[in-house]
């Protein structure tokens, strides 16, 4: 096959998990082989679209900084300069991969010169109209640019203000199908400029007049108004041009765009309409009654987003533009289009948000909550009510309007309306009766909670459900996490809890009235689960559930069986009728209970469950007891899980055995910063005895024939949280830091245990262990698993940590009090062994530069101290030597001539040179530097 | 007024749902994560997308009766945006994806709320959702096409042209039209000539070859009717009229006209396409919701508008009508395993007798499967469908002079397999639903006249006008039973 198969594997396996694919490798050799795959004239137009996808989704994952941003547009640029004329889908696409780096990389903030050149590149490109010559083709390239600049406009809003002139006649021009993107363009320019401008103090005629005459550069000075340009109808305040000026030429180019508006497509009219509603807003010489020509259209229209810009326009100009009879007319088509059986069901429920936050002229509160507005009568919406035939979201979308607008009504009209209402849950819970689907039941159930609501407080209705909810369950136990759902559920929500405790004593009511044929095993577990939640409500007594409970046991074969389940979900029962305040009265029976149990049941664990909360019982007092149970540092989940029920059968306790993920930075790793003479080699005890010693090289080298011997580099990190990291992970325990490196440079490295990390406290100290094969720079790939304090484990990435060439560095591994002359012979010997050329991979080198303000022995005593052999100033010659494990050396020969420093290189590793090359180049900075290889 | 991703994930029964197309709009993120600020929330990676969708669509773990997650009662699916929410209990949540379920295939996209940080804002202050919306229409049409079924071949190949498609109507996340509907696109379309007329951005040429002026108006008509006195019988009407203008010219003038019989009653609650021109304000004064007063507009309904290119949608109406075309009444009754069945179907004497088809089913569901059929019809045929446990009833062009037709007899179920359940259809709650089609008929009265289409361009085109009325829903209930109730209208 060709060779677009694997880049189509690739680029697929890249854009379903960024992570994942880079997992393997770096985003900049991911990057460099994308661009380098660009430049390849073999390849064809669809394997280069598809290569800029890359760029054109996740351009902030492949160019992480604006410098890389930068590199990679120009990279982009030059294809793109490249690319034949008539490859058009391929050039639109760079072009859009370009925009999207520049702004993205925030080159195009920082006005950077590539985004100029990108800028002026697209404003030639919609200029160039001629191009016609090459056919239709060309014009989606223009069409392109214009949406370029536009998006470009968005982020740097006032970037084009002082073009308005230009983008005016362009679109005046403009005959083509392209004339809505050059309008588009035009209008937000136009809307920015005049928004800059409202933000000043004082505006004069000539000030306004300019904006719309404007043929100069790019505004780049305007980005002050950042992105915090927030559409009209979120800002408290509309900044607004003073009155007065004359804004004649304005209103005409209004008009035209007004007029012309129609040529566009229904979304671009919409966006357009509302570009000129808040240029309108903002300027006082112009009156909302310059769209009075489009209502009508508007009115009319079927398409939803026309609609919606009629909306904002009657929030933005309210009575000034729409009289009242507007109002009471829009909204009986709103009202109308939100059941038209021709509209489709997202548009209807949009429809349906829209009346219950509709614009009205005089509006009662202006919360931003739901609220219905005056003019929606029962009988206005009586073409909403819901009904059994409509789908889910239909139905609860009119539910909870209908509820609404029943809770408004007169008495005598809502009655019969909530009686509707009423009927319709009862048919839905027919429904239900009937083995409904699971949809049906959570459809319904979802219909009681919003009628319940609404209408908790009519107790004949809420009194009826109860009995209906019960005589329900009778039938299909199935439904008890339902009912257990909406009993916390309503309890949360309202501020008064009875009638979830009425069900739930109707409830436990129906279980103790179930002929036992119905207590099956399956049916039990069920029931078992209600009767925990029921033992919760401090207001039901429990007498009743202990007596089933013990006559179940009693009388089935349960105890036998031995079902460890079974066994805990009874205890789960008994567990919360420990923290019953009413346990003194239940006192015996409970006890007989779980002493029945300890004895009976036919499962260790649970024998031993039962008997430690019959001992709870009968030592501690209910005070003792509750506090006990509830313990746990914030109650919750790590309560359940330290006592009973500790098996999966809830959710939350699923979530427990899980371990979660979070694609967000939590921890991180911090370099401890040290003095390098503190960093002395850990393998220099046993050195006195060598004192006397003669042939030092002799001595140095036969140390490494103990294994293991200076093999290994400590760096040293403080393990903090990130800056923003979720008040949820402020304490985290049990961390299990793993490592990952990107190269096979390193030995593995083996996984780090920290007891824990708070926010607030000194970060703990962690030491890693690398085993250089070859010493060369790495990164190492963290990750970490850990438990928050309500007992969840998670798993998160922590910021890749960089070790650079010099952290690799030991002073030479020889006893600590070995004598600098020592030091000097050892150093000397294995200069000369690598200047001749012993061992093979040895070599010199030579590497200059200029002192500046810096004196050289500054610049001696900040990176080579405690490297350092000997140290002759007067002579003005330093030899420093790094010792880089395995069994790698650095010698450094470091003179001062008149006008330069000369650092004279040898190593026994040549491979190492061009790190030591870019080390001295980065210490020694921007001085002059000249390097000949010896 | 722009959208920071696009989604369209497959979903096969049993499966786990795949990420089939998906964009996302880096400037978009760019601003949305400037706007929101410490609220920032970013799109998880497409990998875990389709299981997040799929939870908030209910449509996970299907062998599960419950799961907190996707049943929890107070979560609230009544709006056409949800919230994704990820990291477990408690994470954070991305909102408002909008969402469009056909068949296997879910859209989705989340608009940019372009809010100050803070709490939620209401949908409508979003300018993005309504586009959004029209985009993901758009996107529907053109995936799946008129018919809403096509073929797996078919439909990934429209897949494969998305990026295309987007490079056009939505190259940076703000939508600039909505797709090409698939199977609509035209076939003789020549370059815009260029000139001083501008070309409108919804018609990519100008058409070439013979004028043509199709005008089609199709009403369809719902009833539910219940046979008793306590439950009003219900049946309303819509219709649309559907263009096809093959006229040359960069923008010519079309004008339809729609005409009601002296006494019809008005059209209401029009819509009509955005390439009307213009629109008098007593064409939209009438609208269902509202009491009617005799006095509204009954037209003539004059539409001027410029043609796209394509099939289009030029209005839409609804009407209210005296009397439903076909008026049943169903009777059902139970003996031991047996059931008794009446049925009487009367055509209105204002209906033309002239059908295209007309046929009755008459389902029974929660039964055994049907054993003896002994039933007898006055007109037509019947078929039995035994394993479906349904009587179709082939009433076939005409009704018989009287035009009244009855079926009567016994069904017996003597069979021991359970036929087809509906919860909704339990004891005698029965139906039975009619299928039929009249050409050159509406029900409203409502016609467009040939010679009342007015075409201004150089040739003279031919102009070709059809109508004709279609059942949707029509119900005729059981009236020995009880019934559901299908609409609010009838309580106050």
């Amino acid at each position: 096959m060709t060779i677009a198969d694997p880049w189509d594997q690739r680029i697929s396996a890249f854009l379903l998990s960024p992570s994942e694919f880079l997992a393997t490798t770096t985003s900049e050799s991911f990057l460099a082989e994308v661009l380098h795959e660009l430049r390849n004239d073999k390849a064809n137009d669809q394997l280069k679209v598809l290569l800029v996808s890359v760029l054109l989704e996740h351009p902030t994952i492949l160019c992480p900084s604006s410098s890389v941003g930068e590199e990679t547009a120009v990279e982009l640029l030059s294809v793109f300069s490249n690319v034949p004329q008539k490859s058009i889908v391929l050039k639109c696409n760079i072009m859009l991969a370009i925009t999207n780096v520049i702004i993205c990389t925030s080159c195009l903030a920082t006005h950077t010169k590539t985004a100029e050149d990108w800028l002026d590149l697209l404003f030639q490109t919609i200029q160039d109209t001629n191009d016609f010559r090459c056919g239709l083709s060309q014009q989606a390239l223009r069409a392109t640019a214009c949406d370029c600049l536009r998006e470009m406009e968005t982020c740097n809003p006032g970037l084009l203000s002082q073009k308005l002139e230009a983008l005016y006649l362009l679109k005046q021009q403009e005959t083509t199908v392209l004339h809505q993107s050059y309008c588009m363009l035009y209008a937000l320019g136009l809307k920015n400029a005049v928004r800059i401008l409202a933000k000043q103090k004082d505006v004069t005629d000539l000030e306004f007049k300019s904006i719309l005459g404007g043929n100069e550069g790019f505004a780049w000075k305007n980005s002050q108004l950042g992105l915090t340009s927030l559409p009209i109808n979120m800002m408290v305040q509309v900044p607004c041009l003073p009155p007065g000026l004359d804004c004649k030429e304005l209103k005409s180019i209004m008009s035209s765009l007004l007029d012309e508006s129609y040529l566009l497509t229904p979304i671009s009219q919409s966006a357009l309409l509302r570009e000129l509603v808040e240029v309108v807003a903002m300027v006082p010489g112009l009156s909302p009654t310059l769209f009075k020509s489009q209502l009508l259209r508007l009115f009319g229209t079927a398409d939803v987003s026309l609609m919606h810009a009629t909306l904002f326009m009657k929030d933005t100009f309210t009575d000034s533009l729409f009289t009242a009879e507007d109002e009471n007319f829009l909204l009986k088509r709103l009202v109308g289009t939100a059941q038209h059986p021709l509209l489709r069901i997202s548009e209807k429920l949009f429809y349906m948000e829209c009346i219950l936050h509709f614009p009205e002229n005089r509006p009662i509160s202006s919360s931003g909550e739901e609220s219905l507005p005056v003019l929606v009568t029962p009988r206005l919406a009586a073409s909403l009510h819901p009904t059994v035939f409509n789908d889910s979201a239909t139905m609860l979308c009119r539910l909870n309007l209908l509820c609404l607008v029943h809770l408004e009504a007169d008495e005598g009209e809502a009655d019969k309306g909530i009686d509707y209402l009423f009927d319709h849950i009862m048919a839905l819970l027919k429904i239900v009766d009937n083995d409904g689907s699971r949809e049906v039941v959570v459809t319904s159930f979802r219909g009681l909670y919003i009628f319940l609501t609404h209408f908790n407080g009519v107790e004949q209705l809420s009194e009826k459900l109860i009995d209906r909810l019960c005589d329900m369950y009778s039938r299909h136990s199935r439904l008890a996490p339902n009912l257990i759902g909406l009993a916390d559920r309503i309890q949360e929500n309202l501020d008064d809890p009875v009638w979830s405790v009425k069900l739930l004593r109707g409830l436990q009511k129906s279980i103790m009235e179930m002929p036992p044929l119905q207590l099956t095993i399956h049916n039990l577990s069920w029931h078992l689960k209600i009767l925990k939640r029921v033992a919760k409500e401090g207001q039901i007594t429990q007498k009743n559930t202990i007596y089933l409970l013990l006559n179940v046991l009693i009388n089935s074969n349960l105890c036998e069986r031995g079902n460890w389940q079974v066994g805990n979900a009874v205890l789960a029962v008994c567990r919360n009728l420990l923290e019953h305040p009413s346990i003194d009265q239940m006192f015996i029976e409970l006890a007989d209970l779980l002493q029945y149990i300890s004895v009976h049941y036919d499962d260790t664990d649970i024998k031993d469950h039962a008997r430690f909360y019959y001992t709870l019982l009968t030592n501690l007092s209910w005070e003792k007891l509750t506090g006990l149970l509830v313990k746990g540092l914030d109650g919750g989940r790590a309560k359940e899980r330290s006592h009973s029920a500790i098996i999966a059968e809830s959710e939350g306790i699923a979530s427990n055995l899980t371990v979660h993920k979070t694609n967000r930075h939590v921890l991180q790793l911090i370099k401890v910063h040290e003095k390098a003479s503190q960093n002395s080699s850990e393998n220099s005890e046993s050195s006195q005895t060598m004192a006397e010693a003669e042939n030092w090289l002799e001595v140095y080298q036969s140390q490494f024939q103990t294994p293991g011997f200076g093999s290994e580099v400590t760096l040293r990190y403080n393990l903090t949280h990130v800056k923003e990291s979720d008040p949820l992970f402020d304490k985290v325990f049990t961390i299990c830091l793993h490592f990952e490196l990107k190269d096979s440079n390193y030995a593995k490295v083996s996984d780090i245990h920290v007891p824990c990390v708070f926010k607030d406290r000194k970060p703990p100290e962690v030491k890693v262990k690398l085993k250089p094969f070859q010493p060369y720079p790495t990164t190492l790939c963290i990750s970490a698993i850990f438990t928050t304090q309500d007992g969840r484990s998670w798993h998160s990435r922590l910021p890749d940590v960089g070790v650079s060439f010099p952290e690799i560095f030991l002073p030479v591994p020889l006893p600590l009090n070995t004598s600098c002359e020592s030091k000097e012979q050892v150093f000397d010997h294995i200069w000369e062994a690598a200047a001749s050329g012993n061992p093979d991979k040895s070599a010199i080198s030579l590497f200059c530069f200029k002192t500046g303000d810096e004196s050289l022995a500054t610049l001696i005593e900040r990176h080579f101290q405690g490297y350092l052999i000997t140290d002759h100033p007067t002579e003005r010659l330093w030899k420093v030597l790094f010792f880089l494990p395995p069994m790698c050396h650095v010698l450094l020969k470091i003179t001062q001539a008149e006008d330069a420093v000369q650092v004279s290189v040898a190593t026994d590793n040549w491979e190492l040179l061009p790190f030591v090359n870019s080390y001295l180049q980065n210490i020694t900075d921007q001085r002059s530097t000249t390097v000949t290889d010896g | 007024m722009s959208i920071r991703a696009l989604w369209v994930v497959s979903h096969e029964k049993g499966e786990s749902g795949k990420v089939r197309f998906s964009r996302r709009f880096p400037t978009v993120e760019f601003r949305a994560k400037s706007l929101a600020g410490t609220q920032y929330v970013a799109i998880p990676e497409d990998c875990v997308i389709p299981q997040l969708l799929l939870t908030e669509l209910g449509l996970v773990d299907a062998d599960k009766p419950y799961v907190e997650v996707r049943d929890d009662c107070a979560r609230q699916h009544r709006s056409p945006a949800v919230e994704l929410r990820f990291n477990g209990p408690g994470g954070r949540t991305l909102w408002p994806v909008l969402t469009v379920t056909q068949g296997p295939l879910i859209l989705a996209c989340l608009p940019l709320v372009e809010a100050p940080p803070g709490p939620r804002p209401p949908l409508p202050s979003l300018a993005s959702v309504s586009q959004g919306l029209a985009l993901l229409s758009g996107l529907q049409d053109f995936l799946c096409g008129p018919g809403g079924k096509p073929e797996p071949d078919v439909q990934a190949s429209r897949l494969a042209a998305l990026p295309s498609v987007l490079l056009q109507v939505c190259p940076l996340g703000r939508p600039l039209d909505t797709p090409p509907p698939a199977g609509l696109v035209p076939a003789a379309v020549a370059p815009s000539p260029g000139g001083a007329q501008k070309q409108p951005a919804w018609k990519a040429g100008v058409h070439r070859g013979r004028a043509v002026v199709s005008v089609a108006l199709t009403e369809k008509v719902r009833s539910m009717q219940y046979g008793k006195s306590s439950q009003q019988d219900i049946w309303d009407v819509y219709g649309m009229v559907m263009c096809k203008c093959e006229v040359e010219g960069v923008l010519p003038n079309v004008t339809v006209t729609l005409t009601l019989p002296p006494n019809g009653s008005p059209l209401q609650d029009i819509l009509v396409h955005p390439c009307v021109t213009s629109l008098d304000a007593s064409i939209l004064t009438a609208c269902s919701v509202d009491e009617n007063d005799g006095s509204a507009f009954s037209g003539p309904y004059k539409f001027p508008f410029s043609p796209p290119l394509e099939l289009f949608r030029l209005c839409s109406y609804t009407s209210q009508v005296p009397v439903p075309p076909i008026l049943g009444s169903y009777q059902l009754k139970a003996e031991e395993n047996h059931l008794k069945v009446n049925v009487v179907l009367k055509l209105h004497e204002s209906v033309k007798n002239s059908f295209e088809y007309c046929e009755a089913h008459i389902p029974f569901f929660n039964q055994n499967l049907m054993g003896n059929v002994e039933v007898k019809v006055s007109s037509g045929q019947l078929e039995v469908s035994k394993e479906k446990n349904l009587l179709v009833w082939v009433l076939g062009q005409k009704f018989p002079k009287s035009r009244e037709a009855t079926l009567e007899g016994t069904v017996y179920f003597s069979g021991t397999v359970a036929g087809p359940t509906d919860p909704l259809c339990t004891g005698l709650t029965a139906y039975i639903k009619l299928y039929f089609r009249v050409p050159d008929l509406t029900l409203s009265g409502c016609s467009v006249d040939q010679h009342s289409v007015q075409v201004y361009s150089s040739a003279k085109p031919r102009i070709v006008t059809t109508r004709e009325l279609v059942s949707s829903e029509y119900y005729i209930w059981n009236s020995t039973g009880a019934a559901p109730v299908s609409s609010g209208l009838v309580v106050l």
